[in-house]
Parts: structure tokens; C-alpha cells; sequence
């Protein structure tokens, strides 16, 4: 947690404005990373130290406006009238003045202190623009000092007046007009709230201005006062009496009246000179990336890359912490018997321990990779231009264009993949992205496809894999469609999204974000998975004295146990029951199972004759086929169940999740296996 | 009066209508989309997003939202 600090600044501003840039300027790597109370918004907090203060930073989520509609929005006001910070800092993108003012405004409505920081008013320059930053301040009555939050410039000036101003009282002494008639109108709902409350004008202004705009949280407030219902009945009258004169509805009467000020102040502020007809290098990249024919295979190349590079690189560190963890395992597990530790003790830390461990970390280079890529991508700007190319076809299975990525990702790894559901703003695509993406056929299941195809399809392996794969694509379609039906009905939120210009990502930024992802990742991931390795390896070692996962111990008879319900798939052997049970560890458990199963050693180099034969015995290319099938669909591994209770922040959906994809693995598998039964390939 | 859907890139719109939910015309008014406010067509391909510029951004909008925000040429 943060340590305690005696100023507190809020930063806020539209999204790409250089707001992390800056955060991460002031915080480096002091910073704490966690959730809103209650909410998926990621909340960042950091320290630092300035002259005699220790100063707090939050970091406020990006959003173009402060009504509460999304949730990011209702965060940021909610902020700054509870938990009252000395200070609210507004990044503001000197190019794109006229929307980040927008925001100001309502700032400055809400009325605690605030500084402009005007970022990336050299692009503005090179643009053959200049703005007139005196007299911008002069107008708003707000200061304004300009930085480069990309070269941390301008920074100890900002956080100077920043202290400097906490001390005012309002924002501004600027008192915006909406125009006569809406002025009228607030002064009548004004006079309601006057009778009994002891408030001062300015906050009197501000409550009748977001009565008037239909703000849900100050009415909620309000109705608990006995004129509620007579003021009620004032604002039914005021809006009707506003919206017939001007022929608009009640916000964009509002809406229009904040832009008419901020337009006003632009022409006085920025002067162009010469309007530059030369098309810029975003222009020109985005005729190829955005293009209706060139966009989508320019994706596909970037994204073959992303996961060339994952691999390579990831596979032989994984490989590498896996060897140091199977001899730090054999080094205690020599030194134990050599203290003459009980076998279960010995087990217990190389099985359980040191193995759970083990196996969570074999995940950090393939995410940390993986998320430096992404966060790369994102960062240069272009992670828009893939939502825009993929809407067309993301929209018909009801999810936000940008929900390709997270799913694209899962064919890696279904943990990043989810974790990337993160650049989804929506709450409600992010889940339905969650809920379809495990359907996507991770790298881990890839071992059991080839083990199987092995054996039975040896001829045909290419193909039948890829029908595997395909399937699973098939299904996560079929389960957007039916969770759109009937779940989410009224979700697909409209397609809106702004086209930042290309820029150089920051390395600073991209490392602090990977940090966080891999930090996180392993922090709750971790317990979670390291918790059910133990479950898992407490059932397969008791009772006391059996061989370890054979048909005695607990695992083996809760295997011998369900294995009936799999006789309809056209595998009730106890060993696969078993297998799957392990797979819930994670996927590629499976085919080690089988090998210790049915007794077999080196299984990793080469299909072992033993194990091929005992597979033989117990399945039929068919069932096999169906097992596959039931492998691909069935309940995800823990890693993922455990990023599904982290990003949902509540264990219904990991529950939920599991038990849905468990009931159509077998469903589908049943038709797999009786279908093909019926055509003859049994 | 047509949608901003039928509008080709370069043009110059005059906002006159938008026929969208009542939260979502309010996040697009936000963005400097409303009733009155003047945009340009940036591009649009008839099927993919269409891209308009708002003040000095770049802003892609659906294709089905596009065709309930009416406008007429300046």
C-alpha cells in the first residue's frame, strides 16, 4: 500500500492525451496498481517526494467528459467530490484543444482547484499552429503550464503551481452563461434547493446544473428531501419549457452551450498559419491499415510475428526455469531422503510445492512477452485501427471490434488472453470476451491433440488437428451469438472510437506496464493455482501408502467414479477420467497423466509403444477423436478460471464459466461420438 | 437532409439530426458530435466504420450509427 502523504493530486484528461507518460514521469516505479472498490477499473496510485512533501498521485481513468454514464466517468467525479484531493491536474493535448477544453469545463463546474498541464504543444508548432497559452490561462481563469510529459519537461513547474493553487477555493472565478432562457431555468431550480440548505452559491450553481442535465446520482441524492417531488415537477417543467424553445434535447442545449464558450476561446488562442496540405505520415500508413482489402491481412502478418516472437523467444526461458525448478526439486528431494524425510513429505514439496511453483512462473516469459508486444502496439496508436478493420465481422457475433485481440491472443495462452480484455472499456463486452474466449484452443492443448493423432490419425494429423481448432473457433462464435440472445441483450455498445495519430511508444511506459501485468499475474494467479496443484496432489497421495494418482488413491476412485458418465462418449476408462481431472491443472497434464496412467516412462521425446498400445486398447480412433473434442471444450485450466475471478472480481463467472463449457464439452463430444457411431465410424 | 453514411470523404456536414439512444447520443455530443456541430468525412468505405474529423480528431463511428446522425453539406 501506499504510504501516508499530505497532499493528494487527482490526474485526469482524455484518453491519449499522455496521461500514463506522465503518471510514470512522476511516479516511476512507486506506484501501486489495483481495482476501484467494487469495480474492474484499474486504479493507480503513486508516491513521490517533492521538496518537503510527500505527494499522492491517482491516476484518474481516461474519459472525454465527467457525466456518469461509464463507469470510468462516474470514477472520476465520484473521486473528486468524496475522497476530495488537494488538487486536480487536467493533461490536456494542445492539438486536440477545443474537445480536451470540454472537459475543463465540467472541471471547472465541479469547482476544485485545477491546473492545465498542455502537453504536446511542439506537435501543435510543427504543424504551423501556435497557441497563446497566457492568454488561455487569462480567459479560463485556470493556470496553464506547459510540459512534455514525453522528455519530462515542464514537470517541477506544474507540480510548483499545482501546491501553489490547491490553496484557492474554487477552480475558477470564471462563471460560464448557458444562455438566457437556461440561466432562467437554473435560477428557478435553484430557489428550491435554497429554502433550507446552508450552501454556498457556487455549489447551489452546480447541483441545479446537473439536476438539469438528468445526472442520476444527485437526484438519487436528493430524493431523500421533503421538496423532492415539487422539484420534480420544477424540472419536468424546465426541460419541457427548454427544449421547446430551442427544438434540442436538454443536453445538447447544454452541450452546445459549453462548446459555444470553448470555440469562442479557441479563436481567441490558437492562430494557424498556413494550412499544410501535405498528407502526414499517420495519413499515409493508414491508407494501408485501414484499407478495406489491405487492412486485414497487414493484421494477420503483424499478429504471425507477435506470436513467432512469443514463442521463440518465451519457449526456451520456459524450458530453462523448468530445468531449474526439476533440479532445485531433485536437490531437496536428495537432501530429504538423506534427513531421512517421510515419502509423502519429499512428495509433497517436489510434486505440490516446488512443482505449483514451478508452474507458475513457466507462464511469466510467455506474458511478459507477450504483453510487451501488445503494450508496444498499443502504445504506437494501432491497436484502433484493428478495432476499426475487424468490427464488420466482430459486430456479428455482438462483440466491440476490438474483443479480436484478446481472442486472437488466446490461441497462445488463454490467461493473456483474457487479461487482455482489458482494453475493452465496455464492461459487458469484456465478459461476454471472457466467457466465449476459452473455446479459442490454447498452445497446452496442443499435446493432447498430438499424442491422439499420434496414435489413432497418424496419416491425417494435420487435418485433424486443424478440424480441432476450427471447432473451437465454431463454438466460441456459436456461444457469442446465444450469450447476445439471451444474456446480453441489449450490449453491443455502439462503435465509437477515437484514431489516435502514430506516435513513438515510450519505453518507460511499456515496461511498467508489463511489470504490472506479470506482477499481477503472479501475485493472484499464483495463490490460486499453486492452491489447486496442492488440492490436486493431496488426492492423488492419499490414502496414506498408495502409489501416487494410481487406482487407489482418492483420485484413482473419484476416477473410477465419474468414468461412467464419460461411457456415452465412448471413453469410460478410469485412467482418462483421471487424465481430465488433471488437466484441470493445466491442459498438457494430460498426456503426462496418461503416461505415469499406464505406466510408461519417457513420454515427452516419443510416443512410447507401451502407452500407444494401451491406447489403443482403451479407445477407438472415433472415441479418440471424441476425447479430443471433450479436451478442446471442457472446463479451463486454473490459470485461467484464476484470471477469470481477477478480472471479474467475483468467483460467479470462474464458476459459471466452468460449469457451461464442462456441459457443452460433453454434449458436443455425445454428438461427436454417437453421431459418428450412427454413420459407422465406429 | 441525408445520414452521415451517404456522405463521401471530404465532405463538409452540418449536424442537423441524431437519432440515437438517449447515452449514447450524450457520449457522441461529449465528443463534439451534436445537433448544430460541423464535422468532415475522413473516409468512408460504405463497410467498414466511417471516419469523420470532429475539431482535430479523428473519430470512426459504425456504420449502423452512422446512418441515425443526419446531416447536410456545407
Amino acid at each position: 500500500m501506499v504510504k501516508k502523504s499530505n497532499f493528494v493530486i487527482g490526474l485526469t484528461g482524455n484518453p491519449n492525451v499522455g496521461k500514463s507518460t506522465l503518471f510514470n514521469a512522476l511516479t516511476g516505479v512507486r506506484q501501486h496498481v489495483g481495482n476501484w472498490p467494487g469495480k474492474t477499473v484499474e486504479k493507480k496510485e503513486g508516491l513521490f517526494n517533492f521538496k518537503d512533501k510527500k505527494i499522492k498521485i491517482v491516476d484518474l481513468p481516461g474519459s472525454y467528459s465527467l457525466t456518469a454514464y461509464t463507469e470510468e466517468e462516474a470514477i472520476t467525479s465520484d473521486f473528486i467530490l468524496e475522497e476530495k484531493p488537494n488538487i486536480i491536474i487536467q493533461i490536456i493535448d494542445a492539438q486536440n484543444l477545443v474537445r480536451n477544453l470540454f472537459m475543463t469545463i465540467q472541471l471547472m463546474e465541479l469547482g476544485k482547484p485545477l491546473v492545465i498541464a498542455l502537453n504536446m504543444v511542439d506537435l501543435l508548432e510543427k504543424k504551423k499552429v501556435s497557441i497563446d497559452t497566457k492568454k488561455l490561462s487569462k480567459l479560463l481563469d485556470v493556470p496553464v503550464v506547459v510540459i512534455k510529459a514525453r522528455e519530462q519537461k515542464g514537470i517541477d513547474e506544474l507540480i510548483n503551481t499545482a501546491i501553489k493553487i490547491s490553496k484557492r477555493k474554487r477552480a475558477s472565478g470564471i462563471k460560464l452563461s448557458y444562455g438566457i432562457e437556461t440561466n432562467d431555468e437554473l435560477q428557478k431550480i435553484q430557489e428550491f434547493i435554497k429554502v433550507e440548505e446552508k450552501i454556498s452559491p457556487f455549489r447551489l450553481g452546480w447541483l441545479s446544473l446537473k439536476l438539469l442535465e438528468d445526472d442520476l446520482r444527485i437526484k438519487q441524492e436528493l430524493t431523500k428531501k421533503p421538496y423532492c417531488f415539487e422539484l420534480k415537477k420544477q424540472l419536468q417543467e424546465s426541460v419541457n419549457h427548454l427544449q421547446n424553445i430551442y427544438n434540442k434535447d436538454i443536453n445538447t442545449i447544454l452541450t452546445d452551450a459549453r462548446y459555444g464558450f470553448i470555440k469562442g476561446l479557441e479563436k481567441e488562442v490558437i492562430s494557424k498559419r498556413i494550412e499544410d496540405k501535405k498528407k502526414s505520415f499517420t495519413e499515409k500508413f493508414d491508407d494501408i491499415a485501414m484499407n478495406k482489402f489491405l487492412g486485414i491481412p497487414l493484421f494477420f502478418t503483424v499478429m504471425f510475428f507477435v506470436f513467432q516472437l512469443t514463442f521463440r523467444l518465451s519457449a526456451p526461458i520456459m524450458e530453462w526455469i523448468e530445468k531449474i525448478f526439476g533440479m532445485f526439486s531433485e536437490t531437496v528431494s536428495t537432501f530429504l531422503i538423506y534427513w531421512g524425510a517421510p515419502g509423502w513429505l519429499i512428495s509433497f514439496l517436489t510434486d505440490a510445492v516446488i512443482g505449483g511453483v514451478g508452474g507458475v512462473l513457466t507462464f511469466v516469459p510467455l506474458i511478459g512477452i507477450l504483453f510487451l508486444l501488445i503494450a508496444l502496439m498499443e502504445d504506437v496508436g494501432y491497436m484502433s485501427r484493428v478495432a476499426y478493420i475487424m468490427d464488420k465481422f466482430m459486430h456479428k457475433i455482438g462483440l466491440h471490434g476490438k474483443a479480436f485481440i484478446p481472442l486472437i491472443l488466446g490461441f497462445g495462452c488463454n490467461v493473456p488472453g483474457i487479461m487482455a480484455t482489458r482494453i475493452l472499456e465496455n464492461k459487458k463486452d469484456r465478459l461476454l470476451t471472457i466467457l466465449i474466449s476459452p473455446f479459442i484452443s490454447c498452445g497446452a492443448r496442443l499435446p493432447v491433440y498430438a499424442l491422439f493423432t499420434g496414435v489413432f490419425f497418424a496419416k491425417h494429423q494435420g487435418l485433424i488437428i486443424f478440424s480441432i481448432y476450427m471447432l473451437g473457433i465454431l463454438m466460441a462464435i456459436i456461444a457469442g451469438f446465444i450469450f447476445k440472445k439471451f444474456m446480453f441483450k441489449k450490449l453491443s455498445s455502439p462503435f465509437v472510437i477515437e484514431l489516435p495519430s502514430y506516435r513513438m511508444p515510450t519505453m518507460k511506459g511499456v515496461v511498467i506496464h508489463v511489470w504490472e501485468k506479470v506482477w499481477s499475474f503472479v501475485r493472484k494467479a499464483g495463490t490460486v493455482i499453486l492452491f489447486f496443484s496442492i488440492i490436486i496432489w493431496v488426492l492423488a497421495s492419499f490414502p496414506v501408502g498408495v502409489e501416487y494418482a494410481s487406482s487407489e488413491s482418492v483420485i484413482g476412485t473419484i476416477g473410477q467414479a465419474v468414468s461412467p458418465v464419460f461411457r456415452p462418449l465412448g471413453f469410460d476408462n478410469w485412467q482418462s477420467s483421471v487424465a481430465l481431472l488433471f488437466g484441470f491443472v493445466a491442459k498438457e497434464v494430460v498426456v503426462g497423466t496418461f503416461g505415469t496412467l499406464y505406466g510408461t516412462v519417457d513420454i515427452g521425446n516419443s510416443v512410447g509403444v507401451s502407452l500407444s498400445d494401451a491406447l489403443q486398447n482403451d479407445f477407438s480412433p472415433l472415441s479418440a477423436y471424441a476425447f479430443m473434442v471433450f479436451v478442446l471444450l471442457y472446463v479451463p485450466c486454473v490459470a485461467v478460471l484464476a484470471v477469470v475471478k481477477k478480472e471479474t472480481n467475483s468467483w460467479k463467472w470462474p464458476l459459471f464459466l466452468a460449469s457451461y463449457t464442462t456441459i457443452i464439452a460433453w454434449v458436443v463430444a455425445f454428438i461427436v461420438y454417437q453421431g459418428g457411431r450412427i454413420l459407422g465410424f465406429g | 437532409m441525408k445520414s452521415i453514411a451517404e456522405f463521401k470523404k471530404g465532405e463538409k456536414i452540418k449536424i442537423t439530426c441524431v437519432q440515437c439512444g438517449k447515452n449514447f447520443s450524450r457520449r457522441i455530443s461529449e465528443l463534439g458530435l451534436f445537433d448544430g456541430s460541423e464535422i468532415e468525412i475522413v473516409k468512408n468505405d460504405n463497410f467498414c466504420p466511417v471516419i469523420i474529423k470532429i475539431f482535430d480528431s479523428q473519430i470512426a463511428l459504425g456504420q449502423g450509427e452512422a446512418l441515425k446522425i443526419y446531416g447536410k453539406k456545407i
